[in-house]
């Protein structure tokens, strides 16, 4: 036995190692955040946090803009009406004149009043290169602080939705700090020590976490009556979907924004993790997931046969196979439920397609596109075979089950189209490009308006790069006339709202230029051991949404963090 | 022996500069450009790292140079210690996150391989002594060792970790705590260490067992032993001198084994998704991360050879041989 | 690249095969009848060879559809239940089994065949091209198989069945290459050989009718090693997300039950069986070996 010792003095020596070394974290102190003062949250980080910098969008930590930096309004989208944030009133003297009064006694953390100087900087900042939102300044005349809490703001061309929609999705920054900065600290700066108004401070930060802690002096405390009962948020940057549903079943994380397949099951056995519904769909739809085809390509550039194959699509079973019921398919106008006023249901009863293989065949068969050659595929009316591929990014499971069920559907009607899963950078790259036949997209968000998906849909002119919008590059002056007179519809009629988008259906649900699939689902699934109250259908519960994603703060999450409750 | 050291250092200095050559020709021979496109694509913030990075790409992969011009400054790049900055963890060195890294996977290696090398032996040769022992670890050790990594460490997750509930399974420690020099916290990183550690060991244990009974009966049938016995030697005796001579080729297998229990390393840590080098491949994979993931693979090369060596010199120590070589030759 | 460490046939204090003979073949076969180890390994390989080459006639459908109800545990209709999808994991397991002995037979073989040929020259010829080579084998040895293969996998941008084997096979020979140069050199300086060599035949005529016959259960051997490795070494790779992009294997089926969570779900018909049969194909196929071994190594046959 001589020989056994030594190995088991190394083995401890190497366990003893890996302790110290592992010690290196860059947190302040050790020990163990109090569980019952602390909310563990996972879903929103895919990489670990490096910036702080509400500038850099898509970069910076989420929280950073809804945490720390809080903008004037938040939209709630169950209501549809704005909620004064750190404004505390507007009115429009005018057309085109806006006039915004901020709240007393807001404090940035270092102190400092909020003032109406750090609106005007936060504006002028748009004028800067690489700025987010250097496109407010096409339609903002001048900016000023008429007093220490009033902004003004005029408008050289009407656009309520569009500067409504500016409002409330970005956020305040402080005069006394950014005005200072040099350009390049304001676009790409880490922002490593962040000021912000909000409810949390930077706490700590690791590759796989970020940790906020509470700001006790917040002003909405005592303004709206809101109380953040968690002193810590750990976020979790994200793992895979199994170590996850590990976590959640075990307690370790109290809410979840991940899709995570099986979610069902664990929902309908485990009385202890909830979501906002407590059947199918279980959750809310965040945004719509649509088949962009390119229209530069024959022979998708034939309105007919899009039409064939958006009736070849088995919706129901994707919806039912992959997704176990977990989101809703799509109205064939793509519109979220949230904009249910503004669609057009007697043009959609007549005019929206159904799943209908048969009927798809037909279509296909009056278009001119036969199997002549008895491949079992159509080919083209001038006898050229079709042979087309739909690409979705490799890892993303459900999407790539889906797309395997989308091509076998296609081919069942004699479409041949074949799924790929290219890496992510490279899809972008050739969707941005327009180098692909087929791709699925889901980047627009619910929002306040539905201009934000016919602008998705329609914006013109398509350029060589189509970075953002209508990747199918479809062109179409009347619908891209028609979207830009939504924009100046005043933000509260809907009913003249309406009149454009039913305007807008009519082209699209003819020309189908991108296919409206399935509502991606507002994931959100979690824990009630130690924090209870989460937003369900339920009566006496909250309403808002309960996913920290970016962009959803604005949409009511921050108070969603104020009506959670500890429990005792 | 110095001559067998020699040569074998000569060995290793050249795969070191076979797996450097692999790496630099990769990227460059493969079809497109994966790491421009990578780099261009990179939503990279800080300028001054940009600049550095982009420094880096074009010192080592420069394509308007001649192609020896670009091995040559690859190689310079690498003796300046840059492995060049992760676009997943940007703008973090990758060495630095490799290092971050690296503890964990020794941590779980060394006690793995050593405990199942030295365990697996002491239990092989038990074996080979008795019929009924041999004939139900034999099969046992076979069907271990054609364990695929990963699915023992899937089985042990799912029987131990969630339907038991014994272990946590995943993680190097639990979210809920700060690293530091606790009791609490070394306590929670063995909990996390022992699932991923006991089913290597115990895929490489079946190995090393299989091994050392093979090469006992090998011996048991060599001359020498046949001589002993005759002459009227103990049993144990003869076993003993079996034992040790079978014990020089088990150590050499540890060198030939190596690559593989690294690779099983690997897997086991993606199952647990514990924090070593294993997981932080499957993040590069996922993220396309190709500065880090070469980084990594250099990095397992380099602990191999170096593990490789230190084996060497416990060989010549061993090796009654090498040892009379040594006290012969300096005579 | 095998997990096998110093199983027989690796051995090199293996002792070099005799000449063989029309009798000592009889005696061989005798042999064999009566070795449980190679009865009971061959049998098990077998029924899986079975499975994999008639099996898929039998599953109707190809094995990604969705065709039964989802998660459901195995029954009778559905004999290993059906996953998240609703996928038959039979269906899957079948055609999993397929690709596994695919890969085994293409992977083993790129590698047996770089491996033999490298191995024969070097212990035949010897001298300088020996020294150069057996360097080679050594450098080749040294590097970790599955880290290159994942650093050379990934910059793939389409992978298949056929591209991973040749990638596992250029890394996984050096090991038969290793043993078969040592038995290539004691049977080099043979006689039988050396006659050969007199009367002016070509290198690779000698090689191919004088030496390898005489090792061919030596090489038999190596094979099945290298086969067992192969299968090994792709589940990994299939198991971290590099495997054949739209295939099916067992390697894969571990990847998609992990993915959807099949362990914390409880479904244990998910991701017990395409592990189990990996295990089980390799591990007969190494129980087979050791019954060879005896069968062919009349020294170890008392055992």
């Amino acid at each position: 036995m001589r020989v056994l010792r030594l190995p088991a003095a190394l083995a401890a020596l190497a366990i003893a190692a890996t302790a110290c070394s592992s010690d290196g974290g860059d947190s302040g102190g050790g020990g163990e955040y109090p569980r019952n003062e602390t909310l563990y949250t996972t879903g929103t980080a895919w990489g670990p946090p490096t910036s702080w910098n509400p500038m850099m969008r898509g970069q910076y930590t989420v929280g950073t803009i809804g945490l720390v930096y809080e903008p004037l309004f938040l939209f709630d989208g169950e209501t549809g009406e704005y909620v004064h944030w750190l404004a505390e009133s507007d009115e429009w003297p005018s057309e085109n004149v806006h006039e915004i009064t901020l709240r007393e006694g807001v404090t940035w953390t270092d102190g400092e009043p909020l003032v109406a100087d750090d609106v005007v900087t936060t504006l002028e900042l748009g004028k800067l290169d690489g700025s987010p939102y250097s496109n407010v300044w096409n339609y903002v005349e001048s900016v000023e602080a008429t007093d220490e809490r009033t902004v003004t703001v005029t408008f050289s061309e009407n656009r309520p939705q569009e500067w409504m929609n500016w409002a409330y999705a970005n956020p305040i920054v402080p005069d006394h700090i950014w005005s200072e900065l040099s350009e390049t600290d304001v676009t790409d700066g880490p922002n490593e020590n962040p000021v912000g108004t909000g409810s949390y401070v930077y706490e700590s930060h690791t590759d796989d976490r970020m940790v906020w802690e509470r700001n006790d002096d917040w002003w909405a405390t005592e303004a709206l009556d809101l109380d953040m009962d968690a002193r810590y948020i750990v976020d979790i940057v994200n793992a895979s979907n199994e170590v996850t549903m590990g976590m959640l079943n075990q307690n370790e994380v109290d809410l979840s924004n991940n899709f995570l397949p099986g979610i069902d099951q664990v929902l309908n056995s485990n009385e202890n993790i909830t979501s906002f519904y407590d059947g199918p769909p279980y959750m809310k739809s965040a945004n719509t997931a649509w088949l962009v085809p390119n229209l530069t390509r024959e022979p998708l550039d034939d309105p007919d046969f899009r039409q064939a194959l958006a009736h070849a699509i088995d919706l129901e079973q994707i919806v039912e196979g992959p997704y176990a019921n977990l989101v809703q398919p799509a109205s064939p106008t793509g519109l979220l439920p949230e904009w249910d006023d503004y669609i057009d249901h007697e043009l959609v009863e007549d005019k929206g397609f159904t799943y209908s293989a048969s009927e798809a065949v037909a279509i296909l068969e009056e278009a001119g596109y036969l199997d002549e050659d008895g491949d079992g595929y159509v080919e083209t009316p001038d006898g050229e075979p079709i042979s087309l591929t739909l690409e979705v990014p490799s890892g993303w499971t459900d999407w790539m089950e889906a797309a395997r069920l989308i091509a076998t559907n296609a081919q069942d009607v004699g479409i041949n189209i074949e799924a790929q899963f290219p890496d992510f950078d490279l899809l972008v790259d050739n969707r941005n490009a327009g180098e692909f036949d087929l791709i699925i997209n889901n980047e627009r968000q619910l929002s306040n308006t539905p201009w934000t998906y016919y602008d998705y849909l329609f914006q013109l002119p398509v350029q060589e790069q189509q970075s953002t919008v209508n990747f199918h590059r479809y062109e179409n002056e009347e619908a891209w006339a028609l979207t830009e007179q939504l924009a100046a519809v005043p933000v509260d009629d809907v009913e003249g709202a309406a009149e454009i988008t039913s305007q807008l259906q009519e082209i699209q649900l003819t020309d189908l230029p991108a296919i409206p699939l399935w509502y991606n689902g507002l994931w959100a699934q979690s824990t009630n051991e130690y924090w209870t109250n989460w937003p369900s259908e339920h009566e006496g519960t909250p309403n808002s949404p309960a996913t920290l994603w970016n962009g959803w703060f604005e949409l009511g999450a921050i108070t969603t963090l104020a009506e959670i409750e500890p429990v005792e | 022996m110095w001559r067998y050291i020699g040569r074998k250092l000569f060995v290793y200095l050249l795969t070191f500069i076979v797996a450097v050559t692999i790496n630099w020709m990769i990227p460059r021979f493969m079809p497109g450009d994966p790491v421009r496109s990578m780099l261009s694509r990179a939503s990279v913030g800080d300028p001054e790292a940009l600049e550095r990075m982009t420094n880096y790409y074009n010192e080592v992969f420069g394509l308007d140079q001649p192609l020896h011009q670009q091995y040559l400054s690859f190689w310079s790049g690498l003796f300046k210690g840059d492995l060049g900055i992760s676009t997943m963890l940007y703008p973090q060195p990758v060495l630095d996150i490799i290092l971050r890294a690296v503890p964990y996977t020794l941590g779980l290696l060394i006690p793995a391989i050593l405990l199942s090398w030295i365990i697996g032996n002491r239990f092989g040769a038990f074996a080979a002594r008795s019929k009924v022992l041999d004939n139900t670890v034999l099969p046992v050790g076979y069907i271990l060792t054609a364990t695929p990594y990963m699915w023992l460490a899937l089985l042990l997750a799912w029987s131990l970790g969630i339907v038991a509930g014994v272990f946590p399974v995943a993680g190097g420690y639990s979210y809920s705590l700060r690293p530091d020099f606790s009791w609490m916290f070394i306590s929670s990183l063995l909990t996390h260490w022992f699932l991923p550690f006991l089913s290597l060991f115990i895929v490489a244990l079946g190995g090393w067992a299989i091994g050392m009974r093979n090469m006992i009966i090998y011996e048991l049938e060599a001359d020498y032993a046949n001589y002993l016995q005759a002459l009227g030697a103990p049993r144990r005796l003869v076993r003993r001198y079996a034992f040790r001579n079978a014990m020089l080729p088990q150590i050499t297998g540890l060198a030939v084994q190596l690559g593989t229990i690294i690779a099983g390393a690997l897997l086991t840590e993606i199952v647990f998704n514990y924090p070593g080098l294993g997981t932080l491949i499957l993040n590069s994979l996922n993220s396309r991360d190709f500065f880090l993931l070469q980084g990594i693979f250099l990095f397992v090369v380099v602990g191999v050879l170096i593990a490789n060596f230190i084996i060497d010199i416990v060989y010549v120590l061993i090796d009654p041989r090498t040892r009379v070589q040594m006290t012969g030759g300096s005579s | 690249m095998t997990n096998v460490a110093g199983a027989p046939g690796t051995a090199d204090a293996a002792g070099a095969p005799e000449p063989a003979g029309e009798r000592k073949g009889s005696e061989t076969l005798h042999f064999a009848r009566r070795n449980p180890k190679l009865l009971i390994g061959l049998g098990i390989v077998l029924v899986f060879l079975l499975i994999g080459v008639i099996g898929p006639f039998f599953v109707s459908d190809s094995p990604n559809d969705y065709v039964g109800p989802k998660s459901r545990p195995p029954n009778g209709e559905y004999w290993l239940g059906t996953n998240t999808f609703g996928q038959d994991i039979w269906a899957q397991f079948v055609y999993g089994v397929r690709a596994t002995f695919l890969i085994g037979v293409f992977g083993g073989g790129v590698a047996f065949l770089i491996g033999t040929a490298v191995g024969f020259v070097a212990g035949y010829k010897g001298g300088i091209i020996d020294e150069i080579l057996n360097m080679l084998t050594n450098v080749v040895l040294v590097l970790p198989a599955l880290v290159v293969l994942i650093v050379a996998i990934a910059y793939l941008d389409v992978r298949g069945l056929f591209v991973q084997g040749v990638f596992i096979g250029l890394t996984t020979w050096p090991w038969a290459a290793r043993a078969v140069r040592s038995q290539a050199l004691s049977l080099a300086t043979r006689d039988y050989v050396d006659l050969a060599r007199l009367s002016g035949r070509r290198t690779w005529k000698i090689i191919t009718t004088e030496i390898a016959p005489n090792m061919s259960s030596y090489l038999v051997m190596s094979f099945i090693l290298l086969f067992g490795g192969a299968v090994l070494t792709a589940a990994g790779l299939d198991f971290i997300g590099l495997g054949p992009s739209n295939g099916v294997s067992l390697g894969l089926m571990l990847e998609s039950a992990v993915k959807w969570s099949a362990l914390q779900l409880g479904m244990w018909w998910w991701f017990i069986p395409p592990g189990l049969g990996i295990t089980v194909i390799v591990g007969s196929l190494y129980i087979l070996n050791v019954g060879l071994d005896e069968v062919f190594n009349p020294k170890l046959r008392e055992l």
